[in-house]
């Protein structure tokens, strides 16, 4: 200890620098697992963050809400398959809404007004599609109502606030928000069945009854999300069932989006260790007269190697605190739409990863310390004789 | 000035009670170079009691060094046997050699002896700290010797804040810290220049009579031999006693 904290103490600099450097990048990283996560939420938040165990899609709609349409014979299927308790109706479009009016209103968008796309997804039975974690206010039970995410409360969707859907002006009421229910990174409101249909009668009068976008599933007692699915799949090579995480993992873009952050991650993994190893080697190197008289004098070997082990964990852990207390702040923000969170397991998870990978890179210096031989102290030249 | 009586038999009588400081028997040190062979020290026997001052003086190469690194525990030597205050050191391990370096030999090197990144004080203390830890009592020990060596006001610079001669003093506390049975000086005065050498040498006979420590002080100079009880010379790796 002795040792280790008076050379940082005498090289507040260099020490400081290597330190600057690890927070830097733990910084980067943190602020990418909050990107990442924060993306994906946005994308697949409505599926992940609503209580229907199982989702139904149609093949043809390749695993998106948008892209399903389930027939009547295929809603039929679904419900008389062995195994399924309960089913819902889930449909899902995107429209053009106006934020921002405050009261009730007719015509076009008025000052203070902003056209946005938005989600709207209706849901015929409560608990089955419906927000699973609300925050604020309620579940719409009235025509009329809207809950709706809240990290799109601060844009115009907070409790009280009244959407316009264009063309038509039809009016929603947002009455709750929920956590984290997003989908594809727009706007999303859950309305009740009907409302829903509405809408779509308000923007094309011409349109007709729309088909459910997708069913939801509730299995029956005893069965579970996974055997209810592959029951529902078997009944039709149309029919594509998939329990919660699933779908929402399964949704085309997750597993792309989770790959491209995996190989960053997997880059910054591989520049911490060589940023740490190189440092502690090329200081290694520079104090090698000094370690080589220490050992001259009497200094076992592993008590050198603590010193150097000792300072590595000090600047990691100095590096680490140091990057979350920057990541503190930005992990409040909000970047273009996609609310970011401070992701204590990843803090958690890096910090022990970062750790071994420090101390295994310095490692490296050990082996040069415990490689002294003293004797060079007899001949070598001088360095702070 | 004090002048050191000549080495007598009565000097090895006196201390006939204790354990002599160095005891090497037919010592050998040979390196090997390619097919040939460096003789460094042939077959070496040298006795240094208790509190004997020993010069060991000879011209560049003759393995003044080699001598020092055998006696001290730094180097094992080919051949022969060497006792340290009784103890016998031949056959010890690295980490046996390591121990005894760390609490019966005091060095003071021809080149690096001190640790850039570590002040005066932190110099001497870093012996204790990386060897027997005992603390406060080191600490007091540290600043007794630096007091004696007349280096209290430079006890919080570091070794490139202090002066040639400052730096050898240093050396010097560093080397005692440990109350070694025998301090090894390589030619503790050969980058001072005449004057600065004989103050440091005044200083360390009596930094090594006061505390009736035995040392061997490496030279070339002849001029300075005069401040230990005997001299001895090697030429070619042969000694005469
Ligand atoms: N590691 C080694 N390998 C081969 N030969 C060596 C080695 N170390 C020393 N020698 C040789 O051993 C002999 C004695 O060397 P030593 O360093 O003991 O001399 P010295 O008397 O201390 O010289 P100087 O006054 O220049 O310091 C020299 O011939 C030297 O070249
Ligand atoms: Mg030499």
């Amino acid at each position: 200890m002795f040792l280790a904290l008076a050379e940082m103490r005498r090289a507040k600099v260099r020490f400081g620098l290597l330190i600057g450097a690890i927070a830097l990048l733990v910084f980067l990283i943190l602020f990418q697992q909050s990107l990442q996560n924060g993306l994906l939420t946005s994308f697949v938040g409505g599926i992940r963050n609503q209580d229907a165990p199982v989702l139904v899609y149609s093949v043809d709609g390749q695993r998106t809400v948008q892209g399903s349409v389930i027939t009547p014979d295929l809603e039929a299927l679904v419900r008389g398959t062995d195994g399924v308790g309960e089913v819902g109706r889930w449909s899902q479009g995107t429209f053009t809404v106006v934020t921002g009016g405050e009261t009730r209103m007719t015509g076009g968008g008025g000052p203070g007004e902003d056209a946005v796309d938005a989600s709207i997804i209706g849901f015929d039975t409560e608990g089955l599609g419906t927000p699973s974690d609300v925050v604020d206010g309620r579940l719409p039970t009235a025509a009329g109502e809207a809950i709706a995410s809240d990290a799109d409360a601060a844009t115009g969707f907070a409790v009280g606030d009244v959407i316009r859907v264009l063309p038509g002006g039809f009016e929603i009421e947002i009455v709750g928000l929920a956590r984290d229910v997003q989908l594809n990174a727009s706007p999303t409101m859950y309305v009740p069945y009907d409302t829903y249909l509405d809408v779509i009668a308000a923007v094309n009068p011409d349109a007709g009854t729309p088909l459910p976008s997708v069913l939801t599933v509730r299995p029956a007692d005893g069965v579970s999300d996974a055997e209810v699915s592959t029951a529902i799949n078997d009944r039709s090579l149309e029919l594509d069932a998939l329990p919660r995480e699933t779908a929402a993992d399964e949704t085309p873009g997750v597993a792309q989006v989770r790959q491209s952050f995996q190989i960053i991650f997997l880059l910054y993994a591989l520049v911490i260790p060589c940023v740490t190893g190189l440092f502690f080697l090329i200081i290694t190197f520079q104090k090698a007269g000094a370690l080589t008289l220490l050992r001259a004098i009497g200094a076992p070997a592993h008590r050198l190697v603590s010193a150097l082990m000792i300072q590595a964990a000090l600047i990691v852990t100095a590096g680490f605190a140091l990057g979350t207390l920057l990541y503190l702040p930005v992990s409040q923000q909000r970047l273009g739409g996609i609310p970011l969170r401070f992701e204590t397991a990843a803090v958690v998870l890096w910090a022990g990863v970062l750790t071994v990978l420090a101390l295994g890179s310095a490692l490296i210096s050990a082996r040069r310390v415990l490689a002294i031989d003293p004797v060079e102290a007899t001949t070598g030249t001088g360095v702070g004789r | 000035m004090t002048i050191p009586s000549p080495p007598t038999a009565v000097h090895f009588d006196t201390a006939l009670h204790l354990e002599p400081a160095l005891h090497l028997d037919d010592v050998r040190k040979v390196y090997p170079m390619g097919d040939a062979e460096v003789v460094a020290l042939a077959s070496a026997n040298l006795t240094v009691g208790s509190d004997e001052m020993v010069a060991l003086v000879g011209p560049s190469g003759s393995g003044k060094t080699t001598l020092c690194s055998i006696a001290g525990g730094i180097l094992s030597a080919t051949a022969g046997r060497i006792t340290v205050g009784g103890q016998d050191i031949t056959g010890f391990s690295d980490k046996e050699l390591t121990s005894f370096r760390q609490e019966s030999v005091g060095f003071v090197f021809q080149a690096v002896n001190l640790v850039p990144f570590l002040t005066a004080r932190e110099n001497l203390i870093v012996v204790d700290e990386l060897g027997r830890r005992t603390g406060a009592p080191a600490r007091e020990r540290a600043d007794q010797l630096l007091e004696e060596l007349g280096l209290a006001d430079r006890a919080k610079n570091l070794p490139s804040q202090l002066s040639g001669g400052q730096r050898q003093r240093v050396a010097i506390g560093r080397a005692l810290m440990n109350e070694p049975d025998l301090v090894l000086f390589d030619e503790p005065t050969s980058a001072l220049d005449t004057e600065l050498g004989e103050q440091v040498m005044e200083l360390i006979r009596s930094e090594m009579k006061s505390r009736g420590t035995a040392a061997i002080v490496v030279t070339h100079d002849e001029r300075i031999t005069h401040f230990c009880d005997r001299s001895v010379h090697i030429i070619d790796g042969h000694l005469d006693a």
